[in-house]
């Protein structure tokens, strides 16, 4: 017999001081949100409020881990780890700053040039700039190697020409880091991409609505018809684009927005049943708080590797695999069980409403940030299966 | 222990139970064999003792040392009743009492005191068939007692079970304890140990029923290669390891909040969640690990059942997740649904 495949969670804690942050993290949204209806606050990082993300900005509560010369706070992961949390669990309407604080950011840090830091990352931080991620095109969706939108060098730049689908908030935001082709051929396959950061206010992009099935407007097509912009637009190496995009992947899947889109599904059943609920009914709440809490623990162990130094990048596809199955069957159990053990008829038909919404939603969730099955690929090869 | 010592243990104990714990010890029980001679070699490593002071005679660990423990028993399905006598011994070591000998079958619940005198029928106690003393936790609070009962003063009737472990009742009428001690660990906390101690050992047998799978798949042969070149097949147990992964996280984290509390009380929280998370995912767990090894894995011959029978029996034992999540979702309606998030992200029972 060989080894056992070692996927190991090592239990983790955050620290006191992340801790701390979260009691400021819940006064501050505490006095924030209670203005907000309940339908403009989930799902949490899809939902867009500029008066919201200036005053977390102004809190000092986006970009956290950046340098302070780029007006981070040079906090820790971790500390970052409970803001989102803390945003997702209360319905925050954080949509507008979240791809800009989670990956474009880290991403102008890890890749970008000084001007790009200087000019963008402070704005970010005041929850006044926000980014769109161009990774997905018609022709190319889990095969993201395979982008056909090409960007010529030109004297001074780069013409775009391409159609970026599936994305989310460029209708609303300014920036848009897009994955292009500035060399070889198509079928070069990882070698020849490039990332650009696109001013999406920049001449020759034309942005055109795709209402999804609950009938909201997040995601665009964007198409670039000769779209110039300059050589100061390049992100990193030209040609480094695919390990790049790699590495924000790892950021965009790790986190509590796997688990935790709709968690006030959970939270309203537990209203919807009452203080004194039927053995049965309580069991299945139990049950369900209990794979999230399991959940939690297995993201905070991925938070603690990272936080060590290492990759857990098949840990990372674990959680979001188990967590988005959980964001889809907690609306369906939800309802089945508020249809027999609601307190009043009244609340099941308002509940009935919240989980429905959230069951036309759910769909997405294995689908976005990398499918389940994609997902599974990357751990049958960490299972030595391929 | 610290970490090193606590490695050579687990070691240590890892060859032990891979050399004298193998597939003929296991089928052995299951015909109603006791393995003398496994059991001697445990306890003469004095692994009934990992969890009891020095003093007391122990190898003065922690409950941590022992929960580590009995994870990897529960990936050898060691077919003895290690974890019931070394949880025994650490309340008995708690309580000032003598360590047993055992083998030892534990107690928690349809036993009275009075008088000196034990009466009652416990029911499905595990290992009662093979039992030289029974422990008993009875009473709650400042009352509860810790008792140990010889096998003498016992009326049992085996009940294998499903596993094939001489689970079973005991009847005791007026029975006089050998120990009978003032218990800081009560009834509803010993079913609490208990249940994070089997919540380990079921994180044990599911890691190591993904492991034989993984194996299999990669050596089993049809349509000219290796089923686990097929996509099915990859997608399969890529899901069978994300249910495996977090069988092992409850436990390993209800394990390092229980280890970081008083054996009395602390970290209830975590350790219902997790006997509620491994008893969810037994059957998913065991299902798709069957499907995974067609007929071969469904056969008296190969040991896979040795694991996915235990996670059968186990998740039942000390609670199913009916049970433990009815006690969870008691506590959380009666706390509110604005306790929630503060109960989940602090591990704890709002006050």
């Amino acid at each position: 017999m060989s080894a056992i495949p070692k996927l190991e969670f090592p239990p983790f804690r955050l620290p006191p001081s992340a801790e701390a942050l979260r009691t400021e993290v819940r006064a501050f949204l505490k006095t924030t949100l209670p203005g907000l209806k309940t339908e403009d606050r989930y799902p949490s990082w899809n939902t867009p409020s500029p008066e919201f993300s200036r005053a977390l900005g102004a809190q000092g509560l986006i970009g956290i881990t950046w340098p302070k010369k780029y007006g981070g706070q040079e906090r820790s992961f971790l500390d970052r780890y409970v803001v989102t949390e803390e945003l997702l669990a209360q319905g925050a309407p954080a949509g507008l700053h979240w791809v800009a604080d989670r990956q474009s950011g880290p991403l102008l840090l890890r890749f970008g040039s000084e001007e790009q830091r200087e000019a963008i990352l402070p704005r970010i931080t005041r929850g006044e700039c926000y980014f769109c991620i161009g990774m997905s095109e018609p022709d190319s969706g889990s095969d993201l190697a395979s982008v056909r939108t090409r960007a010529e060098p030109v004297p001074g730049g780069f013409r775009v020409n391409g159609t970026k689908v599936w994305t989310s908030g460029a209708h609303r935001t300014d920036y848009c880091i897009a994955l292009v082709r500035t060399s070889g051929q198509h079928g070069d396959r990882q070698r020849g991409l490039s990332q650009l950061l696109i001013d999406l206010k920049s001449p020759g992009i034309s942005i055109r609505p795709i209402i999804n099935l609950a009938g909201r407007h997040d995601w665009n097509e964007v198409t670039f018809s000769d779209c110039l912009v300059p050589e100061s637009a390049l992100i990193g190496g030209e040609g480094d684009g695919w390990l790049q995009v790699t590495s924000e992947l790892a950021f965009e899947r790790s986190g509590p927005e796997r688990f935790l889109t709709n968690f006030h599904v959970l939270r309203e059943l537990v209203r919807v049943v009452g203080r004194q609920p039927a053995r049965r009914a309580a069991s299945v709440i139990g049950r369900l708080v209990a794979r999230l809490w399991t959940l939690r623990q297995m993201s905070l162990a991925v938070c603690g590797m990272m936080e060590a130094g290492q990759s857990p990048a098949i840990e990372a596809a674990l959680v979001k695999d188990l967590g988005t199955i959980f964001q889809q069957d907690l609306p369906e159990v939800a309802r089945l069980l508020a249809e027999s053990d609601a307190t009043t008829d009244e609340d099941m038909a308002d509940f009935l409403d919240i989980a429905q919404h959230a069951t036309m939603m759910a769909p997405a969730y294995t689908i976005q940030g990398g499918t389940t099955q994609v997902l599974r690929g990357m751990v049958a090869r960490g299972l030595g299966l391929r | 222990m610290d970490r090193e010592s606590r490695e050579m243990l687990l070691e240590t104990a890892g060859r032990l139970f891979a050399d004298r714990s193998g597939k003929e010890v296991v089928n052995a029980v299951e015909k109603g064999e006791w393995p003398a001679g496994l059991w001697s070699e445990i306890t003469d490593m004095g692994l009934p003792l990992v969890a009891v002071p020095e003093a007391a005679g122990g190898a003065d660990g922690t409950l941590a040392d022992l929960l580590a423990l009995l994870r990897l028993s529960g990936s050898h399905a060691v077919p003895v009743p290690l974890m019931e006598t070394a949880l025994a011994n650490l309340v008995l070591a708690a309580a000032g009492g003598v360590p047993v000998e055992g083998p030892a079958a534990l107690i928690a619940g349809g036993l009275t005191l009075a008088g000196g005198k034990v009466s009652g029928t416990a029911k499905r106690v595990a290992f009662a068939g093979v039992a030289a003393q029974f422990v008993a936790v009875i009473g709650v609070g400042p009352a509860a007692r810790v008792v140990v009962l010889d096998r003498s003063s016992a009326k049992v009737a085996v009940e294998p079970s499903f596993a094939g472990e001489p689970y079973g009742s005991a009847q005791f009428e007026g029975a006089a304890p050998v120990q009978n001690l003032a218990s800081p660990v009560s009834e509803v906390r010993l079913r609490e140990l208990a249940a994070l101690a089997r919540a380990m050992q079921m994180a044990g047998a599911a890691d190591r029923a993904l492991a034989i799978t993984v194996e299999y798949c990669k050596q089993r042969s049809q349509f000219g290669r290796p089923i686990s070149n097929f996509q099915a097949i990859q997608h399969l147990l890529a899901e069978l390891a994300s249910c495996v992964a977090a069988t092992v996280a409850a436990a390993e984290a209800a394990s390092r909040d229980a280890s970081e509390v008083g054996i009395g009380s602390g970290a209830e929280f975590s350790i219902a969640a997790a006997k509620t998370q491994a008893s969810e995912f037994a059957q998913r767990i065991a299902a798709m690990a069957h499907q995974s090894m067609g007929a071969m894995g469904f056969t008296q011959e190969h040991v896979l059942h040795h694991y996915t029978r235990r996670l059968w029996v186990w998740r039942r034992d000390w609670g199913s997740e009916t049970e433990w999540g009815a006690e969870l979702g008691a506590a959380v309606a009666r706390a509110g649904a604005e306790t929630l998030w503060p109960t989940l992200t602090s591990s704890r029972f709002a006050a």
